[in-house]
C-alpha cells in the first residue's frame, strides 16, 4: 500500500543517514579507543568500563544535573513564551504578521554568533545586561553572569531560550491554523467569552501540537553545545557544562573516545525514555 | 631550489622555474590555521610553488578551534593530509600513538634543519623518544604589555615597567580606577589550555614545577593570581575571557597591564589608541627566576600521508630564516637562534619577545598533556572563584597529575 | 475547514495597542540581533569598550569592504543556498509522505517509527560527523553537495516527521471519506485533497528546513574539504582564527548571512497569510 512505502522511504533514510553513524558511536562506547587505534574497525572491547569511567569522573554528575536542569528550563520557557507569542501575534492587529516573521532573526543566526553575542551581552564589565541593569536599579552590583559558577547555567539558559523560542513559536502557530473557525464561532454563540475559548477549544485542539513541539525542544536542548561552547565553554567548574559537550570535551580534546561515546550514550538513553513517554500520550490520543 | 621574494608579482610565476622536471606536479595538501593574509604562509606556498614544479601546495584553512578535531577526522577515517599546523603542546599525543610520520631521517638529510640551531623548546615539542615527528613552524612566549599614556595619568614613569611581582601589585593597585573602569592587571584563566598557558609562567617564576603541585611555591604563585583577582585588580571575568579578549579589553582602554603574545601585535599597532609597550615578565621578589611559556605551532607530517617527501621539502623551504624573518610581519617569532630580523615591525615588542625565548619553557612534551592541563585549569578555577582555597585546589590537581607522571615522565 | 485563528478585536484602539505590544515585544526580543549590526560598523576595540556604546560611536563599513574584499561572499552565499534549497526538498517529500502515512496508519510500527525518529536526533553533529565521514567516502561522495544535502536532511526530516503528523490528524477524516466515495484513491487523495489543507504547516516546515540547511556547520566543515564549495557558515570562521578573531568582521559576515533569509522570511510571511484568508476547500 502507498502509505507503507510513504513510510518505509522515510524510515530507511533515517536509518541509513542517522541509524548508522549511531551504532558506530555506539561501538565504540564498548571500546577502548584512543589516537592510536581510532581508525581501526576492531578495537579492544571493555565491555562498560568506559561508562563506569565516564560515571566516576567528578564532573559526570554535575554534568547531568546540568542537562537536566538546562533543558527543563528550556521546554517550559521555549513551548510557554512560544505559545503566548503564537496566540499573541495571531490576533489581528496591523503588522502582526511581518512582526511574527522578524522574530524569526534570532533562529537563522549561527549558533557562533549567538554565543558570541550572549557572551559580549553577558560580559560582567562591558556587558550591555550589567549595563541596562544597573541604569534601571534593578540590580545594585555587577552581576558575574558568566564567571560566577552559580550563575552561568542561567545565563546560558537565558540565551538558549531566546535562541529556541522563535522555532516554538512557529510550530505553535502552524498548529493554530488548523483550528476550525466553526469552532469559535459556535463557542461565542454560546456566550463563551475569550478565556473560555482559549481554555476549551485552542488548547485542546493544539495539545498534540504542543505536545509534539515539547519532545522536539526537549530532544533538540539536550543535544545542544555550540551555543554554550561559544559562551563559556562549559566553565566555569563545569558550572555550564552539559552532557554532549563534555563527550566532545572528551573525545576531541583529552582524546578518551570511548568514554566520550559512553557520555554521549546516556543522552541517548534519556532521550529514548522521553521518546517513549510521548508515543505513549499518542496512544491514549488515538484511542480517544 | 631558488628563493623568490614575496613581492615577485604573480605574472612571474610563469614558468620561472630552474627545474625542468616536465610531470605534473604532485599535489601537498596542507590544513594550516592561519587566517591572517599577511601570514608568512601565504608568501611560502606561492614562493615554493613557484620555485620548482615537482610540487604544488594545495592549503585548506581550518578554523583554530576545530584543526585537532578534524585531523582526528582524518585520522579515524584514514584520509589524511599531508601536512598539518599544530599547536605545539598536542604534538606529543599524536607522535606517541603513532598516528604521524618519522621524520628523523628527512632531518639528518636537511640543509637547513639542524637541531642545534632551535631552541630548545620548540624542538623538544616535537620529539617523542628520541625521534622527530614535529618541526617547529613559529613560536611564541607571553610579554606584559602596558599603557604607557595610563602610566603617565598616575605619575608612574612608563620607562620603569614592574620588573618584580610586588612591584607588579603595587603598579597593578595603582592603575586600578573603578570610576573609570580600568582594571590594573588582566591575563586569561579560562578552562582552556590558555588559562594554563598563562598561569605556567607564574608557577615556573614561583619556583614550582608541574610535578610538584603540591608543593608551597606551587601554591603561592596560585594565590597571587588569586589575590588580583579576589582584591579587584584584576576583572572576575578573567575565568571566562580567552587571551585575546582580554587584550582587547586592554585595547579598549579597560585594563593598564595585560599578559599577552606577539599575535596580538597587528591588532594592538591598529586598533590602541594610546601608547602601549611590552615588558619582559616579571619575576618573583624572593627567587629572581626568569621564566615563560612556550607557544607555537609544528609541522606535522601524519602518518599515512602520500607526499612525505614534498611536504618535507615544503617545511624545509618554510624554515629558511629568511622565510621566517617575514614572520615577525604578522607577530610570529622563528623558532631558531639563528633568526634575527633585522629593522623588525614593534622593535621594542620585538626585542622583548625575542630576549624572553631564551627562557621560555614548553609544556611537555608530554603523550598526555590534555589530561594534565585539565586538573590545572580546574585549580585555577577553584582558587579564583573562591571554590577552594590554592593549596587545596592544587593538592587535588596534583593527586590527578602525579599518577599520569608516574607512569611516564616530562 | 482552515481558517486562520481569527480574534475579533474590537476597537480600533485595540488593535493599535496591540500593535504596539507587538513593536516592543519584537524590539526587545531582537535587541541582540541589534547588537550584531551595531558590532559591524563598530571597531574591535569598541566591541569590548566599557562602559558598552549602545549606539556605535563612530559606525564604519570598514569590516563590510573587509569581507567582501578578503572573501568570496558570493560564492559562499551561493554555496549555502546550494545546500539548503536541496535539504529543503528532500526534507518536504520524504516528510510530508511520511508523516502523512504515521498519521493514517494504525500500526504498532508507528510507535515504533515514531521514537525512532524522536532518538536518531539525539546525537550532536560533532558526533556523528566521524562515521558519516567513513560512509561518504565509500560511496565517493566527499566533497559534494549531494553528501552534505543526504546528512543535513536526515535531521530535518526526522523534526518534519513528528512535527506534521498532529497537524495531519487534525484533517477532518469526513474530507478524506468524501474524497474516497468519489472514487480517489490514496495517491490522489493525498495529493489533490489533504497535501493543499496542509500548505501553511509544509510551508513553515519548508521553511524551517532550509533556515537549519543554511545554518549548517558541521557536515560542511567534515564533508567538504574543498574551499570552493564551502558554504558561508565555514567561511565566518575565515576571521576567527587560531588566537583571535576580527569581530567587527564577523559580525558583518553574520549580517550578511542573515538578510536573504529574513527577507525570504518576511515574503513568506505575505504568503501564509494570504493563503489562511484566501478561504478554505469547498
Amino acid at each position: 500500500m502507498l502509505l507503507y512505502a510513504f513510510l518505509a522511504a522515510s524510515m530507511l533514510y533515517l536509518l541509513v543517514f542517522i541509524g548508522l553513524p549511531i551504532v558506530y558511536n555506539l561501538v565504540m562506547s564498548v571500546q577502548e579507543v584512543e589516537l592510536g587505534n581510532i581508525s581501526d574497525l576492531v578495537r579492544p572491547f571493555v565491555g562498560l568500563e568506559n561508562y563506569r569511567e565516564a560515571w566516576e569522573d567528578p564532573s559526570f554528575r554535575t554534568v547531568l544535573l546540568n542537562s537536566a536542569l538546562f533543558v527543563g528550563a528550556n521546554v517550559v520557557a521555549q513551548v510557554g513564551i512560544g505559545l503566548a507569542l503564537a496566540l499573541f501575534f495571531a490576533q489581528r492587529f496591523p503588522g502582526a504578521h511581518v512582526l511574527r516573521g522578524l522574530l524569526l532573526a534570532s533562529w537563522v543566526l549561527p549558533a557562533l554568533v549567538v554565543g558570541a553575542l550572549w557572551k559580549w551581552i553577558f560580559a560582567t564589565d562591558y556587558g550591555v545586561a550589567n549595563y541596562v541593569l544597573t541604569r534601571l536599579h534593578l540590580i545594585s552590583g555587577a552581576i558575574h553572569w558568566l564567571s560566577d559558577p552559580t550563575v552561568s547555567l542561567t545565563a546560558v539558559t537565558i540565551a538558549n531560550i531566546w535562541f529556541g523560542t522563535p522555532f516554538a513559536m512557529i510550530l505553535v502557530a502552524a498548529g493554530l491554523t488548523s483550528i476550525p473557525e466553526e469552532q469559535y464561532e459556535a463557542a461565542s454563540l454560546d456566550g463563551a467569552g475569550p478565556l473560555a475559548r482559549l481554555l476549551h477549544i485552542t488548547l485542546p485542539s493544539l495539545w498534540p501540537t504542543l505536545v509534539a513541539v515539547a519532545c522536539l525542544v526537549t530532544i533538540y536542548t539536550m543535544r545542544a553545545f555550540d551555543l554554550i561552547f561559544a559562551m563559556t565553554q562549559g566553565g566555569p567548574l563545569d558550572s555550564s557544562n552539559v552532557l554532549p559537550l563534555l563527550s566532545y570535551q572528551l573525545s576531541f580534546q583529552r582524546f578518551h573516545f570511548g568514554v566520550g561515546a559512553a557520555v554521549g550514550s546516556f543522552s541517548f538513553i534519556i532521550v529514548l525514555a522521553v521518546a517513549v513517554l510521548y508515543v505513549r500520550t499518542l496512544r491514549r490520543e488515538s484511542e480517544g | 631550489m631558488l628563493r623568490r621574494t614575496f613581492l615577485a608579482s604573480s605574472a612571474a610565476a610563469a614558468g620561472f622555474s630552474a627545474n625542468v622536471a616536465r610531470a605534473e606536479p604532485a599535489t601537498v595538501s596542507l590544513w594550516h590555521v592561519f587566517n591572517l593574509d599577511t601570514d608568512m604562509i601565504y608568501g611560502g606556498m606561492k614562493a615554493f610553488n613557484e620555485s620548482q614544479s615537482a610540487y604544488r601546495i594545495e592549503p585548506r584553512l581550518v578554523p583554530g578551534v576545530q584543526i585537532v578535531t578534524e585531523l582526528i577526522r582524518a585520522i579515524a577515517t584514514g584520509s589524511v593530509p599531508d601536512l598539518v599546523t599544530l599547536d605545539s603542546p598536542v604534538v606529543a599525543s599524536f607522535s606517541a600513538q603513532g598516528t604521524l610520520t618519522d621524520l628523523t631521517d628527512q632531518v639528518v638529510q636537511s640543509k637547513f634543519i639542524k637541531p642545534d640551531v632551535y631552541f630548545k623548546g620548540p624542538w623538544a615539542s616535537g620529539q617523542w623518544r628520541g625521534k622527530t615527528y614535529g618541526i617547529p613552524r613559529d613560536a611564541n612566549t607571553l610579554g606584559l604589555y602596558y599603557n604607557a599614556d595610563m602610566f603617565r595619568a598616575k605619575g608612574m614613569d612608563p620607562d620603569k615597567p614592574p620588573r618584580t611581582w610586588s612591584e607588579l601589585k603595587a603598579a597593578a593597585q595603582k592603575l586600578r580606577d573603578p570610576a573609570k573602569n580600568v582594571y590594573g592587571f588582566g591575563f586569561c584563566a579560562t578552562q582552556a589550555e590558555e588559562g594554563v598557558f598563562q598561569w605556567l609562567p607564574f608557577l615556573w617564576q614561583a619556583g614550582g614545577s608541574v610535578d610538584k603541585l603540591d608543593q608551597p611555591e606551587a601554591a603561592a604563585a596560585l594565590q597571587y593570581v588569586t589575590d588580583m583577582v579576589q582584591q579587584g585588580l584584576a576583572s572576575k571575568d578573567v575565568i571566562n575571557q580567552s587571551q585575546y579578549e582580554v587584550t582587547n579589553t586592554f585595547m579598549a582602554g579597560n585594563i593598564a597591564m595585560s599578559q599577552g603574545g606577539p599575535w596580538e601585535l597587528p591588532r594592538m599597532s591598529k586598533q590602541a589608541k594610546f601608547e602601549w609597550r611590552l615588558a619582559p615578565l616579571p619575576v618573583k621578589d624572593d627567587k629572581q627566576i626568569k621564566a615563560d611559556c612556550l607557544g607555537g605551532y609544528d609541522f606535522v607530517v601524519p602518518k599515512g600521508a602520500g607526499q612525505v617527501e614534498g611536504a618535507f621539502r615544503f617545511i624545509e623551504f618554510m624554515s629558511n630564516p629568511k622565510i621566517l624573518n617575514e614572520g615577525w610581519k604578522s607577530g610570529r617569532i622563528g623558532p631558531r637562534t639563528d633568526v634575527m630580523v633585522q629593522d623588525p615591525l614593534w622593535p621594542q615588542a620585538y626585542a622583548t619577545y625575542r630576549g624572553e625565548m631564551s627562557y621560555a619553557r614548553p609544556r611537555g612534551p608530554h603523550p598526555q598533556w590534555p589530561d594534565i592541563s585539565r586538573p590545572m585549569q580546574t585549580a585555577i578555577q577553584q582558587a579564583l572563584t573562591g571554590a577552594k582555597s590554592p593549596a587545596d585546589a592544587l593538592r587535588e590537581a596534583a593527586a590527578k597529575v602525579d599518577p599520569i607522571l608516574a607512569k611516564t615522565p616530562l | 475547514m482552515m481558517r486562520s485563528l481569527r480574534r475579533r478585536i474590537g476597537s480600533r484602539g485595540m488593535r493599535i495597542l496591540c500593535s504596539a505590544i507587538g513593536i516592543t515585544i519584537v524590539v526587545c526580543y531582537l535587541f541582540p540581533v541589534y547588537w550584531m549590526f551595531a558590532s559591524s560598523v563598530k571597531t574591535s576595540a569598541e566591541i569590548f569598550a566599557n562602559p558598552p556604546s549602545i549606539i556605535p560611536s563612530h559606525p564604519t563599513l570598514a569590516a563590510f569592504r573587509q569581507v567582501f574584499e578578503s572573501e568570496n561572499v558570493v560564492r559562499y552565499m551561493r554555496n549555502s543556498l546550494a545546500i539548503a534549497i536541496p535539504v529543503t526538498v528532500v526534507t518536504l517529500l520524504l516528510g510530508a509522505s511520511g508523516s502523512y502515512a504515521l498519521s493514517r496508519l494504525r500500526t504498532r510500527l508507528i510507535g515504533v517509527a515514531l521514537v525512532l525518529a524522536l532518538i536518531l536526533q539525539i546525537f550532536p553533529d560533532a558526533l556523528l560527523a566521524t562515521p558519516m565521514f567513513i560512509m561518504f567516502r565509500h560511496v565517493g561522495l566527499l566533497n559534494t553537495f549531494t553528501g552534505v544535502v543526504l546528512a543535513t536532511s536526515a535531521k530535518s526530516l526526522a523534526f518534519a516527521l513528528v512535527i506534521l503528523r498532529p497537524m495531519y490528524r487534525q484533517v477532518p477524516a469526513e474530507i478524506e471519506e468524501a474524497s474516497r466515495v468519489d472514487g480517489c484513491g490514496t495517491w490522489q487523495t493525498f495529493w489533490r485533497i489533504v497535501l493543499p489543507i496542509m500548505r501553511v504547516p509544509l510551508i513553515v516546515v519548508g521553511v524551517l528546513s532550509f533556515v537549519q540547511a543554511y545554518g549548517q556547520f558541521v557536515y560542511p566543515l567534515t564533508l567538504l574539504s574543498k574551499q570552493e564549495l564551502q558554504p558561508a557558515t565555514v567561511g565566518i570562521y575565515s576571521f576567527i582564527g587560531a588566537e583571535y578573531a576580527d569581530w567587527d568582521r564577523v559580525m558583518a559576515f553574520a549580517s550578511i548571512f542573515a538578510i536573504p533569509v529574513l527577507i525570504l522570511f518576511l515574503l513568506l510571511q505575505r504568503k501564509i497569510v494570504a493563503g489562511l484568508t484566501a478561504g478554505a476547500l469547498k
